[in-house]
């Protein structure tokens, strides 16, 4: 049997960082990653990306050794992707704060509306129906990551926790900051306008966890294959009959029924930006779709029914 | 101020780059720049605002010889002023239709950042018009303006005088303090003012559930400066001499022969290259 070489070079430097030779054809990029962390212990395999050319993509754990266009010696090129931190534990983190925050300004602690309001509560119900909502909504999402959610790529660059955690932290205390103020002022039309965000709040949050079972239960534990989507019994996940990321339709809307409840600009300006960030990811996914999937439903649109 | 430096780096290079495209082309074609119409208008562009900027430094010399004072010389420039610094967005534009190779939210934030200055704060403000920071600024800019469209103007016409380009990198070295001290201290002097008037500031209660403190965010411009001028800010003085060093040899070569010239591009380009690695 004939057996490979592998040189792995750093793809700034070009300085060869390590040789292996007797590789197994079938070894895949995975298993040199393994190899390639007992010379180099500090590059844990999560954190390194290794490609063809220094400015190439990255290749995929599970590619084979055999099947890449290399001869059977194979230069491979090493980037750091820096310290590497589990999806759970960034996701825990983004939006454990976003609850904790938002009830800082609820119960009013100190330094935050002046002395005379320390500790003391809103007078509309609404702020308190508002708290119980935004509460809810990350409570869910905290649960969704420890019990529904399946990762399939295992880690992330730590870095980038510092800027999640700015977007979902800063946006909390902004919009917490209004909607508990002193001097919040209440919905222009009243009950009947918190009633209909309720039930948008309501509906879109029941949508989005159901959209979560669905993809949760599309693949089991520990595989990788992909499947396109379909509806099931529950009615929440017929959204896909039309839209190829109804959680974001979903979550989405949830933020609008927020946004309506609490008739505050922060909160618009959340939805908003939120929107156009799962827009981009729905496209993605929406794209990657069409090119894994051949007869991928025709119908179907990245986020929004027959418009986006 | 940033604005100016950073726009001289960027611009600077869309000007090289596609004039040296438009070159290689009659070879090649590989390289794209600035089609003919592009070209005809970016030259006009550049002119209409060289010309601009001097009917402002004009405008400076001549109040100031009228009136004996450097005192409050704003108002004899006030609307040129206003008039070209705002005609500047267009260069936004022509970043986004692609006609200038220059990222467009560098632009837009150097672009932005004084037009707000402008108009914003000195516009708004009434009492800081007289104010003598005013006019540091307004100099350093108009000195800057005139050599930077002047020296797209020339690139573009691919016949660029040593003095432009000397002046372009040297200058700068004492403008782009001097512009940026004159920015902050017009900001601090309009600063009592703001507050006093609530000038654009929206307060609580209302039913948007939302507040401004124009004060506030002054302040913060003012405090954005020191990060901003420092990544932002582009050439700091050692990789001015060393563009400028590396540029010298080009000028004479510029006067040899043909051989000379193919040299004269390449280290062009390589100016040009270096100019874009340092503002990556």
């Amino acid at each position: 049997m004939k057996h490979y070489e592998v040189e792995i070079r750093d793809a700034k430097t070009r300085e060869k960082l390590c040789f292996l030779d007797k590789v197994e054809p079938q070894a895949t990029i995975s298993e040199i990653k393994t190899l390639f962390t007992k010379t180099h212990p500090q590059w844990y395999p999560a954190r390194q990306s290794l490609r063809l050319d220094p400015k190439g993509k990255s290749l995929k754990d599970e590619d084979v050794l055999q099947k890449l266009p290399v001869g059977t010696t194979a230069t491979l090129y090493f980037r750091d992707l820096g310290a590497q931190i589990s999806w759970v534990t960034v996701f825990l983190t983004e939006y454990a704060g976003p609850l904790f925050i938002y009830l800082l300004f609820y119960f009013r602690v100190p330094f935050i509306y002046g002395r005379k309001y320390d500790f003391t509560s809103s007078r509309h119900t609404v702020v308190h129906l508002a708290c119980m909502c935004h509460s809810f909504h990350y409570i869910k999402r905290l649960l969704e990551t420890l019990f529904v959610h399946r990762f399939s790529h295992g880690t992330m660059p730590l870095r980038n926790i510092f800027k999640n955690c700015t977007y979902y932290w800063g946006f909390a205390a902004w919009m917490a900051y209004y909607i508990n103020h002193p001097l919040y002022t209440p919905p222009t039309y009243g009950v009947q306008q918190v009633k209909l965000a309720l039930a948008i709040f309501v509906i879109c949050q029941l949508g989005n966890f159901s959209i979560h079972m669905a993809l949760r239960d599309l693949r089991p534990a520990g595989s990788k294959t992909r499947k396109i989507p379909y509806p099931t019994k529950n009615p929440f996940t017929w959204l896909f009959l039309l839209v190829s990321c109804p959680n974001y339709t979903y979550e989405v809307g949830s933020w609008i029924g927020f946004a309506i409840m609490t008739q505050c600009v922060p909160v618009a300006l959340f939805s908003l930006v939120g929107f156009t960030q799962m827009t981009i990811w729905a496209k993605g996914k929406h794209r990657s779709y069409l090119k894994e999937f051949r007869d991928y439903p025709p119908l179907r649109m990245p986020i929004i029914p027959f418009l986006l | 101020m940033a604005a100016a430096a950073a726009t001289a780096t960027t611009k600077g290079n869309g000007g090289g780059s596609g004039r040296a495209g438009a070159g290689d082309s009659s070879g090649s074609r590989k390289k794209k720049g600035p089609g003919p119409v592009a070209t005809a208008y970016l030259v006009i562009y550049n002119v209409v605002m060289t010309a601009g900027w001097l009917v402002i430094a004009v405008g400076l010399v001549r109040a100031y010889l009228a009136k004996g004072s450097y005192h409050s010389l704003y108002y004899s420039i006030e609307k040129p002023l206003k008039f070209f610094q705002t005609g500047a967005l267009l260069e936004i534009l022509h970043c986004a239709i692609g006609i200038v190779p220059s990222s467009v939210v560098l632009t837009s934030f150097q672009v932005m950042s004084r037009v707000f200055l402008i108009w914003a704060v000195t516009h708004s403000v009434k009492e800081v018009q007289s104010e003598d920071s005013v006019l540091l600024f307004v100099i350093a800019w108009t000195i800057t303006e005139i050599i930077r469209y002047s020296f797209y103007t020339f690139s573009l016409l691919n016949h660029l005088p040593y003095i432009i380009k000397w002046a372009r990198y040297t200058l700068f070295i004492v403008l782009y303090p001097m512009g940026v001290t004159g920015e902050l201290l017009t900001i601090y002097a309009a600063l009592p003012y703001v507050r006093q008037a609530g000038l654009y500031s929206i307060s609580l209660p209302n039913k948007y559930n939302f507040s401004f403190d124009y004060h506030a965010f002054l302040i913060l411009v003012m405090i954005s400066y020191i990060p901003l001028s420092s990544t932002h800010g582009g050439l700091c003085p050692l990789t001015v001499m060393a563009v400028k060093i590396q540029c010298l040899p080009f000028y004479h070569m510029r006067l040899s022969s043909a051989e000379g010239s193919n040299v004269s591009l390449r280290l062009l380009l390589h100016c040009c290259h270096q100019s874009l690695d340092e503002k990556e």
